[in-house]
């Protein structure tokens, strides 16, 4: 699904660099951590997959499509492949919840008919049913991430890249999140999580790829957060 | 993009910075309204261009001698004179002016003031008035004709006279053109800044379409729209600016001296026509302006 090779990012402002010879495979299917210490290139390299920015150096290509030759015009193509979350949710504050997925569907220029169809189904596998007509201010931050969730699925995309999704929300909310994440991952959709939460790392056991100052320092199947915390 | 997305996306972007809205599309439709202007201020002045040429003379002003002594150019000088300008290729009629006549004429131009009492038949002199044929060679032929010939005093071409005030006319045209130069940049970099804030008070929107996957071009139609959308408001505003300005002030003000044909009148064609012209042009630059400044400087 992902293949990184030497990946390295130098922003112009900085002298060292956020990414330096990143190199890892993430195969169809697998649910795997990135961790790190604050600055260590977690949200560089979500967004280098995501095509938001370039590499300094070295390959990457997500699901087949390699992102070094990627024209302009492609992008979208590749973004339709990637569902994304954040620690901020990101919704629209003047929609209501089915608004804001029905908002992905149409820009995405889905039909009025689909769109009526899909946005109940989405709301159901985040568990939001009864809630569609909500607006996010009437929601806790772990249904606003739900929401956000719902809304990166609209295309059903084979992997899904989450840059502190429980960052905001506390440990209990948090556990539900990651349920609805291993349930979607369950589904077949591959997730990588960037994240603190060592609570959540040593009780879901997954695979860990932790970055220190822009190097991966460890690259480990069903792993904890690591002894240093 | 479906039209009710993106109908909803535009009105709500127009709604949302109301007052850049306005400021905005009142200040396209003052730019507008100066190159509307400014090119019927051309027109015009072109007209009367026009107008005027075809009434000027050339005046072949006669020595004192013969001016006093041929009241009637019947004399040799003064018919040889008029048989040689006859006969110069690109000369129509030549009419003779004698001193009494030009004293008249002189009376009636400047009648009530003093030089009109202190004028003497005997100091004005007798002309010959060569109205052409040909605007563009005559003038020179007149010259090769008469000049240095006896009885000539002085050969006076009305187009010299004329040539200054069109100079001055065309520096008024200038200056309105760069006055409408100088709106219209002002114009521009508003839209362009408008462009920006509302791309910015959208940037979550933004942010999801780019997220999701929403073509570039669904992402920046609802600006390009917003902006095209104002330009077209602007340049209707100008338009019915230029009519109005024709109706209330041009008429009222320049319509007695156009009747007189002192200068052409401003012809309801034209404004019709430029105002029509401005409705797509702000739309046009408007919309231009909202891409270039999508591409330079919003990242969608
Ligand atoms: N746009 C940018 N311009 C310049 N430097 C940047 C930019 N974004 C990030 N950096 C730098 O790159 C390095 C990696 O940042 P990044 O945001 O990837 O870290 P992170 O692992 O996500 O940290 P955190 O856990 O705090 O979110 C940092 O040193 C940061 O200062
Ligand atoms: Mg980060």
């Amino acid at each position: 699904m992902i293949e990184l090779r030497d990946v390295t990012k130098l922003y112009p402002a900085s002298s060292r660099p956020a990414l330096d010879k990143v190199t890892a495979t993430v195969d169809d299917g697998e649910f795997v951590f990135l961790i790190g210490p604050s600055g260590s290139g977690k949200s560089t390299l979500l967004r280098l997959l995501l095509r938001e920015d370039r590499p300094t150096g070295g390959t990457i290509s997500v699901g087949g499509m390699a992102l070094a030759g990627l024209p302009r015009r492609k992008v979208p193509k590749l973004r339709q492949r990637i569902g994304c979350v954040f620690q901020d949710f990101r919704l629209l504050a003047n929609r209501s919840v089915a608004g804001n997925v029905a908002f992905a569907l149409e820009v995405l220029g889905k039909r009025p008919a689909e769109i009526r169809r899909d946005v109940p189904e989405l709301l159901a596998l985040v568990g939001l049913e009864g809630k569609a007509e909500r607006m996010p201010h009437e929601l806790s931050g772990g249904e606003q991430q739900r929401v956000a969730i719902a809304r990166a699925s609209v295309n059903r995309p084979p992997l899904l890249l989450a840059d502190e999704p429980t960052g905001n929300l506390d440990p209990e909310t948090s556990r539900g999140i990651m349920a609805l994440l291993e349930r979607i991952n369950r589904g077949g959709t591959t997730v990588v999580m960037a994240t603190h939460d060592d609570t959540i790392v040593d009780a879901m056991r997954r695979r860990v790829i932790e970055l220190h100052d822009g190097t991966v320092a460890r690259d480990e199947a069903r792993a904890v957060y690591g002894a240093g915390r | 993009m479906r039209a009710a997305l993106l109908s909803r996306e535009v009105s709500s972007g127009l709604r949302r910075n109301i007052t850049m809205t306005v400021a905005m599309v009142l200040t396209t439709a003052v730019s507008l309204l100066s190159v509307g202007a400014g090119l019927l201020i051309v027109r015009t002045i072109d007209d009367i261009g026009a107008l005027y040429t075809d009434r000027l003379e050339i005046q072949v002003a006669l020595t004192q001698d013969t001016s006093s002594n041929d009241p009637d150019c019947t004399g040799p000088i003064c018919f040889r004179l008029r048989n040689v300008l006859e006969s110069t290729p690109g000369v129509g009629e030549v009419r003779f002016e004698s001193q009494q006549e030009a004293y008249t004429r002189f009376k009636e131009l400047f009648a009530g003031q003093s030089v009109a009492d202190v004028a003497r038949p005997q100091s004005l002199p007798s002309t010959l008035r060569v109205q052409l044929t040909d605007q563009a060679a005559g003038p020179d032929a007149v010259r090769a004709a008469v000049a240095n010939q006896v009885g000539v005093r002085e050969i006076i071409d009305q187009r010299d006279v004329v040539a200054k005030l069109f100079d001055f006319l065309g520096g008024v045209r200038n200056v309105a053109f760069a006055l409408a130069l100088v709106q219209a940049v002002a114009a521009v970099l508003l839209i362009s800044n408008t462009v920006q804030v509302s791309a910015f008070t959208r940037r979550t929107e933004v942010g999801v379409m780019r997220l999701v996957g929403a073509t570039r071009w669904t992402t920046q139609l609802p600006f390009l729209v917003e902006a095209t959308v104002a330009g077209l408001i602007g340049g209707a505003l100008a338009g019915v600016g230029l009519l109005a300005g024709k109706f209330l002030v041009v008429d009222d003000l320049l319509g007695a001296i156009a009747q007189s044909n002192v200068i052409p009148p401003v012809q309801l064609t034209d404004v019709l026509l430029t105002s029509a012209l401005l409705v797509p042009v702000g739309g046009v630059v408007a919309g231009l302006t909202g891409y270039v400044t999508l591409r330079l400087y919003v990242k969608v």
